[in-house]
């Protein structure tokens, strides 16, 4: 091994295993596994969870969830977008509706959300409510920021409404559209599971989040929120990379 | 025939153009000379429709009928050079790109991003795609600036085989010399010196 490869070996890996030992370590200083687990015992207890079908189907159900959400929350934010960009009147209607949504904290949504839809669809609509206001200012922001230069040239050029949408609007609108639509993800992760914790459905993370604690199962608990915190990093990547090579293309 | 009556127009608190009058030739090119800042961009976007005249007429065209090159190249970033061309023509007239790609001396070019090309190579990919366009009259704000001065008169020669009247301000002495009329301004505010 050059020694060069084996310094970002040694910088790759110090991080996690100096964490794992301050986790071991104030574990034994705790002492007590059902406060704080030791990451042997939670990795176990990950361990006995990836082999059960209901892990596999609560992951990936739950990651269905929150990307309809991200789905119809992304749309709903571009298209709103457009329409306060383009009408004063939707600016004047539709801003402050935006603003309060995103000024409004989750979980005074999920209990209103509670109310009017099925527990299974709650997860997605509230993580859609959480991508939308954010989306939609990513998208404002693009589009205000077009340059009017080149605007100009449409319009001298005779460029019709919708070309100059596909044409010049839309492409200026990509580099905030992508920052902002990753943060979304975040917000969607987050605020889907903290939606499937207070209303659980059948198969979801937030679900067996929920049941590992009432159950004071607590390596269960850290286990899952390892689930979480893994699969957000890991989509993220894949969401930043998909959207990088479109951005290339 | 372009007539330009009384034309006034200010920025701010200065005065551009100040009861100007001209009339342009109805064919061949014509070229307007002047120092920097005079008003010679103004007085294109006046006619061109892109401003509007404090008070005064334009008279013999309307906006709709003039292809406009501005004084910077306003390629988009985004678009290969074909599509800059194919963009401004309309959906039946688009298998010629080919033809104004080689208008502009810029066949191989393609397929190349506005980002990959020279200073001078934007500039003519901008010249033909305003030449593509079309229209009863052509106004070039500075059409060859940074295109080397052979390409800029075979390309102006191409211009002048279109047929279609052409109205440019330019700087450069090649250009003035290949031009039918060449109209001498100064100003602010504007006024004409020589014709």
């Amino acid at each position: 091994m050059s020694p060069d490869a084996l310094k970002r070996g040694i910088r790759l890996l110090l991080p996690p295993i100096f964490w794992l030992g301050v986790w071991q370590l104030a574990a034994h200083l705790v002492g007590r596994e059902l406060l704080l687990p030791g990451p042997v015992t939670v990795f176990r207890a990950l361990g006995k969870l990836m082999q059960t079908r209901d892990f596999w189907l609560s992951a990936g159900l739950s990651m269905l969830r929150v990307f309809a959400g991200l789905t119809w929350g992304t749309i709903a934010g571009s298209l709103l977008a457009l329409a306060t960009h383009f009408s004063q009147w939707a600016n004047a209607v539709l801003a402050p509706a935006v603003r309060m949504v995103r000024a409004t904290p989750v979980v005074s949504f999920i209990l209103l959300v509670y109310l009017w839809v099925s527990r299974a669809a709650i997860p997605a609509v509230i993580s859609g409510m959480m991508v939308l206001p954010v989306v939609w200012g990513a998208v404002s922001s693009g589009l205000a920021g077009t340059d009017p230069a080149l605007l100009e040239m449409g319009t001298a050029y005779r460029f019709s409404p919708w070309k100059q949408l596909r044409l010049i609007y839309l492409p200026s609108c990509r580099g905030p559209f992508i920052s902002g639509l990753l943060t979304a993800f975040g917000l969607a992760w987050k605020s889907g599971i903290a939606a499937e914790v207070l209303c659980p459905p059948t198969h979801a993370v937030g679900t067996k989040l929920q049941a590992a604690k009432v159950a004071l199962e607590t390596a269960d608990l850290f286990a899952w929120t390892l689930v979480v915190a893994a699969l957000s990093l890991l989509l993220e990547k894949g969401l930043r990379l998909i959207l990088e090579r479109r951005a290339e293309k | 025939m372009i007539t330009c009556r009384d034309l006034c127009f200010r920025y701010g608190e200065k005065t551009v153009l100040d009861y100007f009058n001209l009339t342009l030739p109805e064919e061949g090119i014509t070229a307007l000379s002047g120092p920097s800042g005079c008003g010679k961009t103004t007085l294109l976007r006046l006619i061109g429709g892109l401003q509007r005249a404090d008070s005064g007429e334009i008279l013999g065209v309307s906006p709709n009928e003039i292809a406009f090159l501005f004084q910077e190249d306003r390629l988009l970033p985004w678009r290969r050079v074909q599509q800059h061309i194919t963009d401004v023509l309309p959906r039946n007239r688009r298998g010629e790109a080919g033809r104004w790609l080689a208008f502009a001396e810029l066949e191989g070019e393609a397929k190349s991003l506005p980002g990959e090309l020279s200073g001078g190579m934007a500039r003519r990919l901008a010249l033909a795609r305003c030449a593509a366009l079309g229209g009863k009259y052509l106004l070039l704000d500075e059409p060859f600036a940074g295109v080397d001065a052979e390409r800029a008169v075979r390309m102006l020669q191409r211009l002048r085989d279109m047929g279609t009247p052409v109205l440019l301000a330019s700087h450069q002495a090649q250009i003035l010399a290949q031009a039918d009329w060449v109209i001498k301004l100064d100003g602010p505010p504007l006024r004409v010196c020589s014709d």
